[in-house]
């Protein structure tokens, strides 16, 4: 666990670290976790600065006692649960599958 | 400091709904039940790693739950509802912020977590940074957030028993010390009695008992509107407690209007900044990174951080039906009218629902609940202290003796906590949690985020980071209206010292940021080495099979469980 322990070990996480399952995993990962954070946080906020700024768009009444903010707060709720999920299976599917030829290739070669 | 133990900052409320003699026996109860499952574990806790991290072999639904108990705590229910029923959609927006925050953690945290392995955040930044410097900067987040939410936890622990185990109308602060007393010292045998293992199970328990009492509750309460929502919400529009600037319960306005921080010109920002600071750093808890070691492996800690999260959304939202609920059942003036107060709302409405049998249990559930998210705490605290600073100090000690360290720190830790935290009891200390969660913001997140994704990151960007943040965090705080300048809700509200009504975090966060990239750059320290090995581990979880030193051997008792062939893992 030596950061400086530039040995064998250090060149082997090198070399794997720029080969290219390893990138595609990567480049998959951080596409996902950049583009749907991105999108997510971004609606939020957005949520919460309107709710601060501009309130009076909230106060519209949609149906019966549901207004605009209401609406808002329960597609922000069920992002939540889109979003968690959507990663889960993502991962599972995608990553998990590259992941695995990734560290099959590591651990494989040093046994 | 005058009035200091008159406690000014909770007025006399007549307590119509404590059952304390139902709370004692359902108490006692759940106290036998948590010890018969802690005794359970004890095989467990003959091993370091044992002790600490379950082996590593914390089955999936018992980890979400567990995990989940993190969401589902004491606090967040009483006060979420009684926050909701006095402030309606504002409040609501901030129940949507503990959830927004959640997906942080399925997201970036618990793969790459319990990937790299490990017991600390600690084993994260040793790959970017020197090893004591990222030892210590671990501990001291670690313990800093350990100190803080120990100190509210326990403060709620007095709550609790102020509310629920007794009648009277004024706060019973002997009794709220009593019991503080005794809950610590019945937590510090749970843990050195079960170990990891023994909290996981205890924390599952509570998550299950507390869900279930919440659930039973919100059907209740639709029941009693024949699963009618509008007319609940109508009723609940209706009955709120008037706002002097004439906002509704249902629109946003009653935290976010001009006024609503007394002596403040910074509104809506104040509103604005909780509500970032919680869906940024609510995750960034180390003591909430212990589930995601403990798990078997990535998958299963990624599983648990998002099942957590998806659970935590119906939870919240049951939360939301019984804050309004409130409102409509219980009638204008007949909740927690004043933000004091909001911890009264929830054992009311449960008091008018099922009587004194259903808030006497919810007595018993709440302090159980509390004392076991004590014990989570604890653990985590005692992890640090013991895997960080030794790390920290170059000591590698045998096993048998570390264990022996280990039991030691646990007895160390917990005295000090109760002693330490009951002589806070008396102050007005929630500014410790919104301060825990700043800390997440401004601390752990950019450190973390950096230390996965930066290339170019290194030991000074993270001292730079870590404590730059924490310092700004803290000197904020210090100067905020949770310390000073608030009449009442201020931990000293005769003086008057504030600057800030808006959260740290929302400056810090950003200042953290900015620190630990001017920090990177102004040192020449590079290794290109030590982040492809975190990446390559921290994202397929494979490792080097080391045999060189002692270390690698411990780090790599977290490779030996993942290294089996990919064909073990379905």
């Amino acid at each position: 666990m030596g950061t400086f322990d530039q040995t064998a070990d250090g060149d082997r996480y090198v070399s794997l670290h720029n080969s290219p399952e390893f990138r595609e995993l990567r480049r998959q990962s951080q596409t996902f976790t950049a583009w749907v954070s991105g999108i997510f946080y971004g609606w939020w906020f957005l949520v919460i600065l309107l709710a601060a700024f501009a309130p009076g768009f909230y106060r519209q009444d949609l149906v019966g006692p549901i207004n605009v903010g209401l609406l808002f707060v329960f597609v922000s709720f069920n992002l939540v649960v889109l979003v968690s999920s959507a990663y889960m299976r993502f991962a599972r599917t995608r990553l998990d599958p590259l992941g695995e030829r990734v560290r099959a290739d590591l651990e494989g070669d040093a046994r | 400091m005058t009035g200091f133990l008159s406690m000014p900052h909770m007025p006399p409320v007549e307590n119509t709904w404590a059952a304390p003699a139902i709370s004692v026996a359902v108490t006692v109860v759940l106290v036998i039940v948590v010890t018969v499952v802690v005794r359970t574990a004890r095989e467990s806790t003959r091993t370091p790693d044992g002790f600490l991290l379950a082996d590593r072999r914390v089955p999936a639904l018992q980890n979400t739950l567990a995990h989940l108990g993190a969401f589902i705590m004491y606090s967040t229910v009483i006060i979420m509802v009684g926050h909701i029923a006095l402030n309606g959609f504002d409040a609501l927006l901030m129940t949507t912020a503990f959830t927004i925050g959640s997906v942080l953690g399925v997201l970036i945290y618990a793969g790459p977590m319990r990937n790299v392995g490990g017991h600390t955040i600690g084993d994260l930044f040793v790959l970017r940074a020197r090893e004591r410097p990222a030892r210590i900067a671990s501990a001291v987040i670690t313990l800093t957030t350990y100190t803080m939410f120990m100190v509210s936890m326990l403060a709620a622990v007095g709550q609790v028993a102020v509310r629920m185990f007794d009648t009277g109308s004024e706060p019973n602060m002997l009794l709220g010390g009593l019991v503080v007393l005794v809950v610590g010292l019945v937590v510090i045998a749970w843990v050195y009695m079960g170990g990891m293992l023994g909290v996981t199970r205890m924390l599952a328990l509570k998550t299950v008992l507390m869900g279930a009492f919440v659930l039973v509750l919100t059907v209740v309460v639709l029941a009693k509107y024949k699963m009618d929502v509008f007319g609940l919400l109508n009723d609940a529009q209706a009955n709120a407690k008037p706002d002097a600037r004439g906002f509704e319960l249902l629109d946003p306005g009653r935290q976010f209007g001009e006024g609503s921080t007394p002596l403040s010109d910074q509104d809506p920002w104040v509103h604005v900044s909780k509500l970032f600071c919680i869906a940024v750093g609510g995750m960034g808890m180390p003591w909430v990174f212990m589930r995601f070691y403990v798990a078997t492996n990535a998958r299963a800690a990624r599983q648990s951080a998002g099942w957590a999260s998806v659970i935590a959304v119906g939870f919240y939202q049951c939360l939301a039906i019984l804050g309004f609920g409130a409102v409509a059942v219980l009638g204008a003036n007949n909740f927690g009218m004043r933000s004091e107060h909001r911890d009264i709302t929830f054992p009311k409405l449960a008091d008018e629902l099922g009587g004194s049998w259903l808030s006497g249990i919810f007595g018993g559930l709440a302090l159980i609940s509390v004392a076991a998210v004590f014990a989570g705490l604890l653990i985590n605290g005692v992890t640090s202290f013991t895997k960080d600073i030794n790390a920290a100090r170059g000591r590698r000690p045998e096993p048998a003796a570390e264990l022996k360290e280990i039991r030691r720190n646990v007895l160390i830790i917990g005295l000090v906590s109760i002693v330490v935290g009951g002589a806070m009891v008396p102050l007005f200390t929630h500014i410790f949690i919104p301060a825990v969660v700043d800390l997440g913001a401004a601390t752990v997140l950019p450190a973390i985020l950096y230390t996965l994704y930066w290339k170019r990151f290194n030991t000074r960007g993270l001292k730079w980071t870590v404590y730059g943040g924490l310092a700004v965090t803290l000197l904020m705080t210090v100067f905020s209206n949770g310390v000073s300048g608030a009449p009442t809700t201020a931990m000293f509200p005769d003086l008057n010292f504030k600057l800030f009504d808006i959260e740290p975090g929302l400056l810090s966060t950003p200042i953290a940021f900015l620190l630990g990239y001017i920090g990177t750059v102004t040192s020449d320290e590079r290794n290109d080495a030590g982040f492809a090995e975190l990446q390559v581990r921290a994202f397929t979880g494979a490792t080097v099979p080391r045999r060189k030193s002692p270390v690698a051997a411990a780090g790599g008792a977290g490779g030996q469980d993942r290294g089996s062939p990919s064909g073990h893992r379905s």
